[in-house]
């Protein structure tokens, strides 16, 4: 009789047991290459400065040839380029693991949170040790870009790329509607004009076909247009986004858009183009809306995808009474995170990028900053430019970059540990606003209710561990 | 006990000792680690200083929080139960034999192991509100009726259910486990309740259902634990639409902030750990809560066979 | 009464078609996109099949992308004179005179409802502006073109490489076969892993009468709820105090060391062996470990395939561990190299995305249109008892 064990005899006997050994042994080999890879990199003698940044494809060729510049001008350091996403993240959390890149591209809009999480550590002492001041190194950017490396006044970062932020029209459009293509608005009030004369609405259906203006296009920085009506977000000691009323207005303005249009029309109208900014089909590059706000990188993007584009480039017009040129500056930087094991060679790097070959006369002679700056179409901020950058800038209208870059009234994010919540905080007030879901002063009495719950805080957390609430800006050159 | 007993005992614990050591180290010091984070002021960088209750008490003050409680709550009532009903529904078709079986249970698997990014990236050019494959199907279905189709994921009222009409997609994963559940109901009882002439319908009711309702359950049970922690394509698509920026937070207006991507909004990019695993233990008693109430119901309707 | 029946079965077949085509429509589009090129895959309106078009640019025919479509009648001229010396533009008829008129040639009339058509010249950057016309439609041919070449462009520019050489004094160029390589190593080892582990303590909650086991296991059952955010940042410092953030460690050793789930799914199906079985052996003086390893075990292939094929099914695109622990990119998996070609501001290359995600998925595809029976069946064993 057949018992309980042979009547359920497997079809497949499982490996004996020195088979298993064997297996192991054979995986544990394998897991051998999944270990922890060799500390530093190959042994050439030279110093391997990792370098994170957020750059793929021509961005990222651009730096790539600095970089390449760069490790050829010396033989003591190399600088080992990885691009990443989520690069803000990655970098706090490596940072925390005690196993940070050597040198790490952000935004400037990052500095100030992460120096005050003491993420990032200050470049004062290796400008000190080359034989400068803070001050004399400051003196060299233009002083939006001065400003924007500074927090609590030490310098965090040097810069990459600038981007300043001008005013682009479709010449084309303008001329279909009547306008001198050559002639942009030069005052909020002729803005307004001509958004109405460049809006046009499909007439069997009613829809629009085209706008002249809209604050959501590309809407990365929607809280500009409360600095550019003579607004602040912040006054160095407070969050002032209910208080100060030209604020209000700027949200009025916006609100207004969607009011003259209809609410409907407008979402049916944005939601074709969605998230597709850098395409043909941009609300811009396809002839779809007629003014926007765009970046120095902008000229190159038109180039590539719609390079028979006829549209013009110029300074803001004035909101504020008499603030000539206000515009935006941003910058991508250069940071150093707390405990770098090779700090001091990624400083050589950064002093690189933030220089330049003065006297360049030719594309070969460009180097440092102005190499890169050229390789990415954008402009340098530093005050003294090559002459080769100045008069052979292959990018068509870096002088009105420059000019904005060099006004008084360019500005910057707001140098406040909170940015983060603070710029999410009023992007979700920009929302309700332009769809009309909430009035502009509740939408901002409410962000900034929360702004200021969140200010105290941040301020009290910093007491707690021992640093004081940042002070006034120093250094201001 | 004796010697038996505790022979038995170590037998018992060396078996499970594997465990016993994971369960140590990767569950249970990180469960009461975050405990004591919650209710310090901790920055990842910085080290963590006490504050008692004060994460908890900011927390129920908090609008976001209550929002994006309101916005999972939301996609978790919608989604697990027409995940369910998707699910069990495929499952049942497929459960005959049909013809090319395995090329369908293939078709309707694949969703679920379509890597996130390229899947999220997909579904905002099938959502498209001017252009999508899904307006350009439902528009001439509803102009007779004179209705226009949602602009889906560029309208706080459509938001959610495009990311709902997306999870029915990859209903994959617990259709292959009702069908494994269909296979074991014995076929004999339905021959028995065929020769005493039950209909289809009364045999689904009574035989079918009670059969594979502890199958039920536990996807049930599962589904809403993974639904009430939706983040990767929330996460995705809202970035996606806003470019770089303070992190997504749920836009359209904050429709689709959900109770993680405010949990990750708050630990990463404002650094506030503390705040974030407070956050953290909340989901954990919210979906122990809801885990208690499902047993609950579960306990009058759900039939083990022994 | 067989017609009734073969009705049912057709209807049950076309409904089973209609909604296999609504799952399937995603894939197709995926792979429709992954054929085209850039420019087009974000075509409003969208269009399936990708072309080329061709069209006459001056006095060449060039293969060109279509723009836009001009709604007015106009001229197309260029300037002779000024800075602009050399540019084409076009200049509607209901333009006002902007007193440049006498700067420009007229090349060629427009009428409204002509296209916009820009030289289409393949590679990242152009060296020169191309050229364009403006031409009626009737002008522009279009053919079906494949774009293969994506697939292998995609996979060398995965991971953020570049379509140059490798820039002197930098690491040699990473690509798919490392990250496969990668992904390969945390599935294999992570199942590896998973089975062993689980079936090994899944047998002692099964198999064995023991001092405290059910409440252990009702234990074991709750860590089912402990949402990952209250793992997330404690386990972060675990593996940064063993050292191994940055290498493919924390994605797999973990699974040597059981996993609730798992458990739950072995345990069931242990219990469906018939208890007599060990009874015999033990009275024959078997061990425990030998009633596993010789009589359990073998016994268990269709459930222990399920857990296995589940394990590699989730490791291989699991993308939030990796994004997490990995931060060298010689150890990123596959599922997050994909995000390389999310570039933060240059927009989504999304006919490389989808290429290499028709890559990275067909592994799968695979593996589950193979093991799918024993994959099932697994699951299915583990509900019946005797």
């Amino acid at each position: 009789m057949p018992t309980a064990r042979t009547a359920f005899a497997p079809a497949l006997s499982f490996p004996s047991w020195t088979g298993g050994r064997l297996l192991l042994a054979g995986l544990s080999g394998l897991a051998g290459l999944a270990g922890p890879a060799a500390a530093g990199g190959p042994d050439d003698g030279k110093v391997h400065v990792t370098y994170w940044e957020k750059w793929v494809s021509f961005e990222g060729q651009a730096m790539q040839t600095v970089i390449a510049e760069f490790n050829r001008s010396q033989d003591r350091i190399v600088v080992d380029y990885l691009p990443t996403s989520q690069i803000d993240r990655k970098m706090i959390v490596a940072t925390a693991g005690g196993d940070p890149p050597d040198l790490v591209g952000l935004w400037a809009y990052n500095l100030a949170s992460f120096a005050d999480a003491e993420a990032l550590r200050p470049l004062d002492d290796f400008i000190r040790a080359d034989g400068l001041t803070p001050e004399q190194w400051l003196a060299r950017y233009y002083p939006v870009y001065a400003r924007m490396i500074q927090h609590s006044g030490r310098i965090y970062a040097g810069i990459s790329t600038p981007a300043t932020i001008a005013f682009y029209w479709n010449k084309t459009l303008f001329r279909e509607a009547g306008l001198d293509p050559d002639r942009p608005p030069r005052t909020l009030a002729e803005l307004n004009d001509y958004a109405r004369r460049l809006t046009k609405h499909d007439p069997a259906t009613g829809a629009i076909t085209q706008m002249g203006f809209l604050p959501q296009d590309p809407g990365w920085w929607p809280w500009i247009f409360c600095l550019w009506f003579g607004g602040e977000l912040f006054d160095g000691r407070q969050i002032t986004l209910a208080t100060n009323p030209k604020n209000l207005e700027a949200m009025r303005w916006i609100e207004g858009f969607t009011r003259d249009n209809g609410a409907d029309a407008v979402k049916v109208f944005t939601s074709g183009a969605f998230g597709a900014w850098a395409s043909a089909q941009a609300p811009f590059m396809s002839g779809k809306i007629a003014m926007v706000f765009q970046g120095v990188w902008y000229d190159n993007y038109i180039k590539q995808y719609k390079p028979g584009l006829d549209y013009g480039v110029g300074p803001w017009p004035e909101a504020a009474a008499g603030v000539k040129d206000f515009c935006l500056a941003e910058a991508d930087v250069l940071a150093i995170p707390r405990g770098a094991h090779h700090a001091r060679e990624a400083w050589e790097f950064i002093k690189y990028v933030n220089s330049n070959n003065p006297r360049a006369r030719t594309r070969e002679e460009l180097r440092g900053g102005e190499l890169l700056c050229s390789l990415q179409q954008k402009l340098s901020p530093l005050r003294e430019w090559s002459p080769y950058f100045e008069q052979h800038n292959p990018h068509p209208n870096i002088a009105v970059f420059r000019q904005l870059a060099a006004s008084p009234n360019a500005r910057a994010t707001p140098d406040i540990g909170v940015w983060q919540e603070y710029y999410r905080e009023f992007i979700a007030a920009f929302e309700r606003v332009r769809l009309l879901e909430a009035t502009p002063e509740e939408a901002l009495g409410f962000a900034h209710r929360r702004m200021t719950e969140s200010w105290e805080r941040y301020r009290r957390s910093l007491e707690r561990h021992g640093q004081v609430p940042p002070a006034a800006p120093g250094h201001t050159p | 006990m004796n010697a038996r007993d505790r022979r038995k005992f170590f037998a018992g614990v060396a078996f499970t000792s594997p465990w016993i050591v994971g369960l140590a180290v990767f569950t249970l010091y990180p469960v009461l680690a975050s405990l004591f984070y919650s209710f310090c002021d901790y920055s990842i960088l910085k080290s963590p200083v006490w504050i008692g209750l004060e994460n908890y008490q900011q927390l129920f003050r908090d609008e976001l929080f209550w929002k994006s409680l309101r916005n999972t709550l939301f996609y978790a009532a919608l989604s697990v139960p027409l995940g369910t009903v998707v699910a069990l529904s495929l499952a049942f078709l497929l459960h005959r034999q049909v013809r090319a079986r395995g090329v369908f249970r293939t078709i309707f698997y694949l969703p679920s192991i379509v890597p996130m990014v390229a899947s999220a990236m997909l579904w905002l050019w099938i959502f498209n509100g001017q252009y999508g494959l899904l307006n350009a199907a439902l528009r001439p279905l509803l102009a007779p009726f004179g209705v226009t189709p949602p602009a889906w994921l560029a309208d706080p009222t459509w938001a959610k259910p495009a990311l709902i009409i997306m999870s029915l997609w990859g209903t994959g994963n617990a259709m292959v486990i009702y069908l494994a559940g269909l296979q074991n109901v014995p076929r004999e009882l339905y021959e028995a309740a065929e020769i005493d002439g039950a209909t289809g319908w009364r045999r689904f009711w009574h035989i079918t259902l009670p059969m594979i309702s502890p199958v039920i359950y536990f996807n049930v049970i599962m589904g809403l634990i993974s639904a009430l922690q939706i983040f990767t394509q929330a996460f995705i698509m809202s970035e996606a639409a806003n470019g770089n920026g303070g992190g997504s937070d749920g836009n359209p207006g904050r429709s689709t902030l959900f109770y993680s991507i405010y949990l990750f909004s708050t630990a990463f990019y404002d650094l506030r750990m503390g705040y974030a695993s407070a956050m953290a233990y909340v989901l954990f008693v919210v979906i122990a809560l809801l885990t208690w109430l499902a047993s609950r119901l579960a306990r009058d309707h759900v039939n083990y066979q022994s | 009464m067989r017609l009734r029946a073969a009705t049912i079965r057709f209807l049950l077949l076309a409904l089973l078609g209609g909604v296999a085509l609504l799952f399937v429509t995603p894939f197709v589009w995926m792979v429709a996109t992954s054929l085209k090129p850039l420019e087009q895959t974000m075509a409003l309106p969208p269009t399936w099949l990708p072309r080329s078009y061709h069209a006459p640019v001056g006095n060449d025919r060039l293969e060109v992308t279509q723009d836009f479509q001009l709604r007015q009648a106009g001229t197309l001229c260029r300037y002779t004179a000024g800075e602009k010396a050399g540019q084409q533009v076009f200049i509607p008829d209901a333009a006002a005179d902007d007193g440049a008129a006498g700067d420009r040639q007229a090349l060629h009339r427009v009428a409204a409802g002509w296209w916009h058509v820009t030289e289409r010249v393949a590679g990242a950057e152009p060296r020169r502006a191309p050229r364009w016309d403006i031409v009626p439609a009737e002008e522009i041919s279009s053919r079906i073109h494949f774009h293969w070449s994506n697939y292998s462009e995609a996979l060398e520019l995965l991971g953020g490489g570049t379509s140059e050489a490798a820039v002197a004094g930098g690491r040699p160029r990473l690509g798919f076969w490392v990250f496969a390589g990668n992904s390969l190593v945390v599935c294999l080892l992570g199942v590896l892993g998973t089975v062993l582990s689980n079936a090994v303590v899944a047998y002692g909650f099964a198999r064995l009468q023991w001092r405290g086991r059910d409440a252990f296991f009702a234990v074991t059952l709750a860590t089912l709820m402990v949402p990952f955010p209250v793992l997330m940042v404690p386990l972060y410092g675990v593996f940064r105090q063993l050292d191994w953030i940055g290498t493919l460690l924390p994605l797999w050793v973990p699974c040597f060391f059981g996993s609730a789930f798992n458990i739950f799914l072995l345990k069931q199906f242990f219990q469906t062996v018939p208890e007599e079985l060990s009874e015999a052996a033990r009275i024959d003086g078997c061990s425990e470990w030998r009633i596993f390893w010789r009589i359990i075990l073998p016994l268990s292939k269709p459930v222990l395939i399920a857990a296995g094929v589940f394990h590699f099914l989730f490791a291989w695109n699991d993308f939030m561990g990796p994004l997490l622990y990995l931060t060298r990119k010689e150890t990123f998996t596959l599922a997050l190299a994909l995000q390389s070609y999310e570039s933060q501001i240059g927009g989504v290359q999304w006919h490389y995305l989808m290429a290499a995600s028709a890559v990275t998925i067909l592994p799968v595809v695979i593996l589950f249109f193979f093991a799918q029976k024993h994959f099932i069946q697994g699951i299915a064993t583990t509900g019946s008892k005797n």
